[in-house]
């Protein structure tokens, strides 16, 4: 069975400006991503690796984000993401770097890793919050993640290949 | 110190602080390194782990005459107090001195400018046999762009001598955010010219390789031979086993 297989990139998003959080949206992180890829591999890296590129899961609050692209290109995409110096939008530049966690095959699997990822997050949280409220809310959310719960968020698993 | 934050959030296990000496000034005075207790009053955990990280000091002595290598033989006390010394040769000269008879654990080669000498074969054989490292930066390829150019050629000459062996990949950041994780730095491997195992390793193995080196070159001055009568016959030597040894354990 001929299927497009894709590859998907977990990165997320570092940056020392609290305001930078509130301007990620999907397409301005596109935007930085594909200029850095046209900064280091050119044209044919660019168009090599639009083929099938998309941000399909963006968290503001976290700075979370999910890129797909070809199996035959994600190489090129992945030695490119260190040159995303900034994020546009809105006319505005914030300074940021990206840093990628997590390449997996579908969706769910970066999902799953997604959610350790979190969790342990939250644990190092857990271990620096010094107010008592807090940490029970934190608690609370630790025993709570898993993944039945998260399916009805994110959508399927891979695509069909009509890209 | 914001740095040394990202760092960890990051998810590297040790972190190497450098002074870097330049000796076209007059008299330059090694001066004692800035300890890490004193920038963080306890040290944060590895995520992932249980071990707490790791803050080495580091030396990078910017070579330009055989004659500043002197400073190196000479037993000043401060130089001891440096975990690991890495050393910047300018000429080719320098570069196969450094490579053969230095008492060195790194040698960084200048990505910033085109470099005014070709690697040839038989030091950078000699710098692998010892257990020398060949250390390339990659802050200033992410800030500029002909500075990258030069850092991916010389990077791509390098590997062509000594065949992606001994290759450690490290970051002159000097803002938290020129940093870049674990990951990404062997993705940029890639465009090195290494291959995906061999990137891999350059940030990991060969690191903790490069930091044993000094760990040995700090402790143990002398050849040590110690044998055992009847059936085997032990040797202890300064540098060169302990890296096998790394090798094979890490």
């Amino acid at each position: 069975m001929v299927r497009f297989k894709n590859r998907y990139v977990l990165c997320e998003v570092l940056s020392d400006d609290p305001r930078c959080r509130q301007c990620i949206e999907d397409r301005a992180v596109g935007l930085a991503v594909r200029d850095a890829i046209a900064r280091v591999h050119g044209d044919y890296g660019l168009a090599c690796c639009s083929i099938s590129f998309t941000v399909k899961y963006l968290n503001a609050y976290t700075g979370t984000v999910l890129l797909r692209c070809r199996k035959d290109s994600y190489r090129l995409l992945c030695s490119a993401l260190p040159f995303v110096r900034h994020l546009e939008s809105r006319a505005q530049r914030y300074p940021c770097a990206l840093n990628t966690l997590h390449v997996g095959g579908t969706i769910r699997t970066c999902q799953k890793f997604l959610i350790e990822y979190n969790r342990r997050q939250l644990l190092i949280l857990l271990q620096n919050c010094t107010n008592e409220e807090e940490r029970q809310c934190i608690q609370k959310s630790l025993l709570s993640c898993s993944l039945t719960e998260e399916q009805s968020q994110s959508g399927d698993e891979d695509d069909d290949g009509t890209e | 110190q914001t740095i040394l934050v990202v760092c960890f959030s990051v998810g590297y296990s040790a972190v190497a602080l450098n002074h870097v000496i330049d000796f076209k000034e007059k008299k330059q005075e090694i001066s004692k390194p800035v300890s890490p207790s004193e920038l963080f009053p306890s040290l944060p955990i590895v995520q992932g782990t249980s071990k707490r990280i790791k803050v080495l000091t580091r030396l990078t002595l910017v070579v330009s005459d055989p004659s500043h290598c002197n400073l190196l033989r000479s037993t000043s006390a401060n130089i001891r107090l440096y975990d690991i010394i890495a050393v910047f040769p300018k000429t080719e000269k320098l570069f196969h001195i450094a490579c053969t008879t230095l008492d060195v654990d790194l040698v960084c080669i200048n990505v910033t400018e085109k470099l005014p000498f070709y690697f040839r074969r038989p030091p950078v054989n000699m710098a692998i046999d010892r257990g020398i490292y060949f250390e390339l930066l990659y802050t200033p390829a992410i800030k500029d762009s002909t500075m990258r150019r030069y850092t991916i050629s010389n990077a791509i000459s390098l590997m062509q001598i000594c065949k992606g062996k001994n290759i450690v990949i490290s970051s002159a950041a000097e803002r938290a955010l020129e940093l870049r994780g674990p990951y990404d730095v062997a993705n940029l491997g890639l465009l090195f010219g290494l291959s995906e195992s061999e990137a891999k390793a350059a940030v990991s193995t060969n690191c903790r390789a490069a930091m044993l080196h000094g760990e040995t070159r700090k402790t143990a001055c002398g050849v040590v031979y110690t044998v055992k009568k009847p059936r085997k016959v032990e040797e202890e030597e300064t540098t060169v086993p302990a890296c096998k040894k790394a090798k094979t354990q890490a």
